[in-house]
């Protein structure tokens, strides 16, 4: 049975529906344009998690890049982030990925921007 | 404990500031100068002929780091100065102030300098080469007064400018000596690509032409060009390549196109390395110099750690330069002397491709991808790889590039 009070109490607290859990299998992501924000969605060994879309370096879509394991490289200069919370394992980049918090009710994903 | 003997790298361009930081991060204890004969901050070049030019960066966001950061690391910045000698039997460097310097190692990342023009009409304000920030700025500050701007080279850099122009709604016209611009590095069919993304873009391209003198009374009014063609323009900017900084131990080290180094970065004379635009180093069995920021960073920081742990680190990054034009993007990884490509897959007509240049034993030696980001990695680490591939697979787009190999 789905929750309505939970749901409410996602939306008071900022959070977007942003899609089906059965839409990300695990070892994958996918990008989501919410607000204006572009996140990018990735699961890893069952957990989901949220950070920038775009990459912090210079500008490339994260989501044309490789995931592998926690390991997010950017298609354009292959800066590495840790996708878990957004940390530059590798430069170019020196800034890290804005993170989002991200949850799962009822097989959708909420995320808060 | 005894402090190691200082480093100095010459050229704080984008090699030289990821050497130094590497030296650091590499556990190396003792000073590191890093020299610049310009006075600038270090600071990236590639968004000088694209966001800076078309004015959605400004020059403020352009520094490679921020001041703290080369005091929290002790990198001792020397800027705007510029070293004319280094005595290799004393193992000192004598700046032009007169400033003399003791070194331990040296890298030399001198980067590149441009060729430029010697014809008539050469000193006429309104003539304009691109290589530093103050270039940029000065081309930047002159546009105002400028409708009409002429663009010799179509190289990538005459290209991106090209590009720019066209944003800010001037009238632009390049003119290229060659037939087509760029075949020398992509062949014919790929150059008449790009020919017909400038003038599809209403960017006018003269090729097979090239620039005679330029006329006018204090400013640039006129190129005129040995066909006999006068373009009336306002501003001029000469984007016709350039060559390396080798005039340091020119006579000691060997050299050829860059100083020659080794997979380490050392080149012929002990403690003395090379790493970036200025250094030809061996890539599949031959010495190579390139001129892309990627090399320059990797190469940097990989000569960097064979500075402090000797010859640990052999370097074997596949080459690789990206480009941004009329809001397209293209990616280009390898090395070829293949005239042209083998496999094309996607569609070029919505540019959104890629070309593949494979010699005989079915081996991608370099592939241009345009508008494909997601195939870069791939196709990296195929190049990398260096394994023959199916080349009906890799020209069907639905095929992964995971599962081409033969
Ligand atoms: C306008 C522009 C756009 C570009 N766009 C792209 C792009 O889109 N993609 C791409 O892949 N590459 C691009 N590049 C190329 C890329 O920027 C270079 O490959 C990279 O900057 C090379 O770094 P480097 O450190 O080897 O040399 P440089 O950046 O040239 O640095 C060398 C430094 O050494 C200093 N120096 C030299 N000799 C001395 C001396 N005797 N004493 C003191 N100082 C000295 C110079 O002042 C210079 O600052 C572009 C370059 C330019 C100019
Ligand atoms: S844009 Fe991502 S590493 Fe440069």
């Amino acid at each position: 049975m789905i929750d309505k009070t939970n749901y409410t109490e996602l939306t008071n607290n900022g959070y977007h529906f942003v899609g089906y859990s059965t839409s990300i299998p695990d070892g994958e992501m996918q990008e989501l344009t919410v607000g204006k924000e572009v996140v990018l969605i990735a699961r890893i060994d069952g957990n989901l998690y949220a950070v920038d879309g775009i990459c912090s370096h210079a500008y490339a879509e994260l989501v044309d890049g490789e995931l592998d394991e926690h390991c997010l490289y950017c298609p354009l200069h292959f800066a590495c982030f840790d996708v878990r919370n957004g940390e530059v394992l590798e430069g170019p980049a020196t800034e890290p990925l804005p993170v989002f918090d991200v949850t799962e009710e009822n097989g959708e994903i909420w995320v808060k921007v | 404990m005894r402090e190691s003997k200082p480093i100095i790298i010459i050229g704080a361009g984008l090699s030289g500031l990821h050497a130094a930081e590497t030296l650091r991060h590499e556990g190396f204890d003792g000073r590191i100068i890093l020299i610049d004969r310009e006075k600038e901050y270090p600071y990236d070049r590639p968004p000088l002929s694209k966001e800076l030019m078309m004015g959605t960066m400004s020059s403020s966001e352009i520094y490679l780091r921020t001041i703290s950061e080369y005091e929290r690391l002790k990198i001792e910045l020397r800027l705007g100065l510029n070293i004319d000698e280094i005595n290799t039997e004393n193992k000192t460097l004598i700046a032009d102030d007169g400033t003399i310097i003791h070194w331990g190692k040296i890298l030399l990342a001198t980067g590149t300098k441009l060729r430029e023009l010697n014809i008539p009409g050469n000193n006429l304000e309104g003539i304009h080469y691109l290589k530093t920030l103050a270039d940029a700025k000065s081309v930047r500050q002159s546009l105002d007064d400028v409708n009409q701007i002429v663009i010799i080279g179509a190289g990538f850099i005459g290209a991106e400018l090209a590009s720019s122009f066209n944003k800010l709604g001037k009238e632009v016209t390049i003119v290229e000596k060659s037939e087509t611009p760029l075949a020398h590095i992509f062949g014919d069919e790929v150059g008449k690509y790009f020919f017909n993304l400038h003038t599809s873009h209403g960017v006018n391209v003269i090729t097979g032409d090239s620039v005679e003198r330029f006329e006018g009374t204090d400013r640039v009014e006129r190129v005129v060009t040995r066909d006999g063609k006068n373009i009336s323009c306002q501003a001029v900017i000469v984007g016709i390549g350039v060559k390396p900084n080798t005039e340091l131990l020119q006579e000691k080290i060997s050299c050829e196109n860059g100083y020659i180094v080794n997979e380490f970065g050392e080149t012929s004379l002990p403690d003395v390395y090379a790493a970036g635009d200025c250094a030809s180093w061996p890539y599949q069995g031959k010495h190579i110099r390139v001129e892309h920021w990627d090399h320059a960073m990797n190469h940097g920081k990989n000569v960097a750690i064979n500075m402090v742990q000797n010859q640990t680190a052999p370097y074997h990054k596949v080459p690789y330069f990206w480009s941004d034009q009329y809001g397209y993007r293209f990616q280009y990884f390898g090395y070829t002397t293949l005239p042209k490509p083998t496999v094309w897959r996607g569609d070029v007509q919505n540019h959104r491709f890629s070309c593949f240049y494979i010699n005989n034993e079915g081996i991608i030696e370099a592939a241009l991808i345009v508008n494909q980001p997601k195939e870069a990695l791939p196709v990296r680490r195929l190049i990398a790889e260096q394994k023959s591939v199916d080349m009906e697979q890799l020209a069907n787009p639905q095929s992964s590039l995971k599962k081409v190999h033969t």
